[in-house]
């Protein structure tokens, strides 16, 4: 004979796990037991133990075919039928999963309310696949700039074996009216290579604008301390190769926290520090010394390498252009490093020392230490 | 009035939620809000002067972390196979949902829907591909659950093949 007690017990067992239990005789689901809340609020009919689950549920209708090869397979068998969504008689809407299983020669249905495992496993899923959606985007973006590289290289590479062949001809040519043509042809393959690389710097001056507004919003925040280990962390073998030791200077490092994007300010400092290496001798130093001034932080990077010429100092952080003789090469990434410095209302600036060497400094608006 | 099942399959993240939105509720959002399992909702549509209702069910993505359970399509008298227009891969994951499809089903009627038509510059399908796809017996939608270009006419269209007879 049952126990009611037990009975009970159970009934408040499966209750606080959120299940309902259903026996499946002549055709039809019962209840087992009082139905918890849940239950009622998406079948209403079902108030009482022995209450008959209705077949309104398309999903289930689906389920119990599966459900009825379990129960005739016998005891040891169990299907699920993954979760599905049910709306209640209020208009929300609450996750279910069924199990059809044979228990003492019953077949047995139960209905679960998926809860919080369920709840962190569907977040699980939501960061996984914006993850592969994200790198699927990134994967065909530079797929597409792989191909657009390809292009210019060989428009390029077309550009110049005119210049060579040209030239080569001018060597052997005698006559001065060929010897004109000649230098005509190699002038105006020059000038197309010329124009060729204006467009590609537009195109990644475009894209550096296109920083413009990231973090725009002035809740940007970092400190200066996780910024500045990361960037020494990205030159670390740079500077081990060269030989040349990287010293950082300042007070309050700990405390320190500016206006700027994280992953921003690691690339402008790693830049303005593989500059400085560039510059310094072998063996010397690179210096990062570091303060606040009224309500700026202040960072400036130093090496004793021989100092820029003036006329390339004043183009030294606008974008690579027209054919000025210098180091272009470190233009574009100056050219960022201004951008981005800009766009969090900082400062950028370049100073040859008197004694020797360079200094790049950059200002930015400190935020409030944390208290 | 004639009852119909539909399935809505594709990859992760390419619209099949929106879509639906849009066709039984006129609304959309930006916001990607992963479905995990089966949700089902209706709407009754006039095809050819017949009132059809669609029992639409809207699968969870296909993909690494889950399958397409081949038990949800049973009864199914058709589906919606849809890809992202503006991913080339989840056209590539569609035709390859297709083929498993029906050789768990077998042929059902269905139509391919590139979602996402109207984020134009970032498209990556070729209209070659579609057209080789067209050689082959597919009918393809070009649809905006945004802004609503194709959706019904997909839907309505799928209704049509699945209610001639065959």
């Amino acid at each position: 004979m049952a126990d009611p007690n037990r009975d009970s017990q159970a009934g408040a067992v499966l209750d606080a796990l959120g299940l309902a239990v259903f026996v499946h005789a002549s055709g039809a689901l019962r209840l087992q037991g009082n139905p918890p809340d849940w239950l009622r609020s998406v079948w209403p009919t079902l108030t009482e133990s022995d209450a008959t689950l209705p077949d309104s549920s398309p999903f289930l209708e689906n389920f119990l075919v599966d459900a009825r090869e379990c129960w005739s397979a016998g005891e040891g068998q169990r299907v699920r039928s993954g979760p599905w969504t049910e709306q209640t008689a209020d208009g929300s809407e609450v996750s279910l999963e069924a199990t059809a299983l044979t228990v003492g020669g019953r077949p047995i249905l139960l209905l679960e309310r998926l809860g919080d495992v369920f709840e962190a496993k569907k977040s699980m899923l939501q960061k996984a696949r914006e993850t592969v959606i994200a790198y699927q985007r990134l994967n065909s973006e530079t797929q597409k700039k792989e191909i657009l590289l390809n292009c210019i290289s060989e428009e390029m590479n077309a550009a110049l074996a005119n210049v060579i062949t040209a030239l080569r001809l001018i060597e052997l040519e005698r006559d001065p009216a060929r010897i004109a043509t000649l230098l005509g042809l190699a002038s105006r393959a020059t000038a197309e290579q010329q124009t060729l690389i204006n467009k590609v710097l537009n195109v990644f001056a475009a894209e550096l604008e296109g920083l413009r507004g990231r973090d725009g919003t002035g809740t940007a925040e970092t400190k200066l301390a996780d910024a500045i280990r990361s960037a020494e962390q990205n030159v670390a073998s740079q500077f081990a190769e060269k030989g040349v030791r990287l010293n950082i200077t300042g007070s309050g490092l700990g405390r320190i926290r500016v206006a700027m994007d994280a992953a921003l300010l690691t690339r402008v400092l790693s830049t303005l520090l593989e500059n400085g290496l560039k510059s310094a001798p072998a063996g010397d130093e690179v210096r990062l010394i570091f303060g606040e001034e009224s309500g700026a932080v202040l960072i400036r990077v130093a090496d004793n390498g021989p100092s820029f010429p003036p006329d390339i100092c004043a183009n030294l952080f606008s974008r690579a252009g027209t054919g000025a003789p210098g180091p272009q090469a470190a233009q574009l990434p100056l050219q960022f490093c201004r951008i981005a410095v800009e766009n969090c209302d900082g400062e950028i600036g370049y100073e040859s020392r008197k004694e020797g060497g360079n200094s790049f400094w950059i200002m930015l608006p400190a935020l409030e230490p944390t208290k | 009035m004639i009852q119909k099942k539909i399935c809505m399959i594709g990859s992760s993240g390419v619209g099949k939620t929106s879509l639906i939105s849009k066709f039984v509720h006129s609304m959309f959002s930006d916001k990607y809000l992963t479905t995990v399992g089966v949700k089902i909702d209706k709407k009754t549509i006039s095809v050819d002067g017949a009132e059809v209702m669609l029992m639409i069910w809207d699968l969870e993505g296909d993909d690494e972390y889950q399958r397409v359970q081949m038990s949800y399509l049973r009864g199914a008298s058709g589906y919606l196979l849809v890809a992202d227009g503006t991913r080339q891969i989840t056209l590539d994951q569609a035709i390859e949902i297709q083929g498993r499809v029906t050789a768990a089903v077998g042929p059902v009627p269905f139509l391919l829907a590139l979602n996402k038509s109207d984020l134009a510059s970032q498209w990556e399908i070729d209209d070659s591909r579609l057209d080789d796809l067209t050689a082959r017996g597919w009918k393809t939608f070009k649809t905006s659950a945004k802004e609503g270009a194709g959706v019904e006419e997909a839907f309505v269209e799928l209704g049509r093949q699945m209610i001639r007879p065959h």
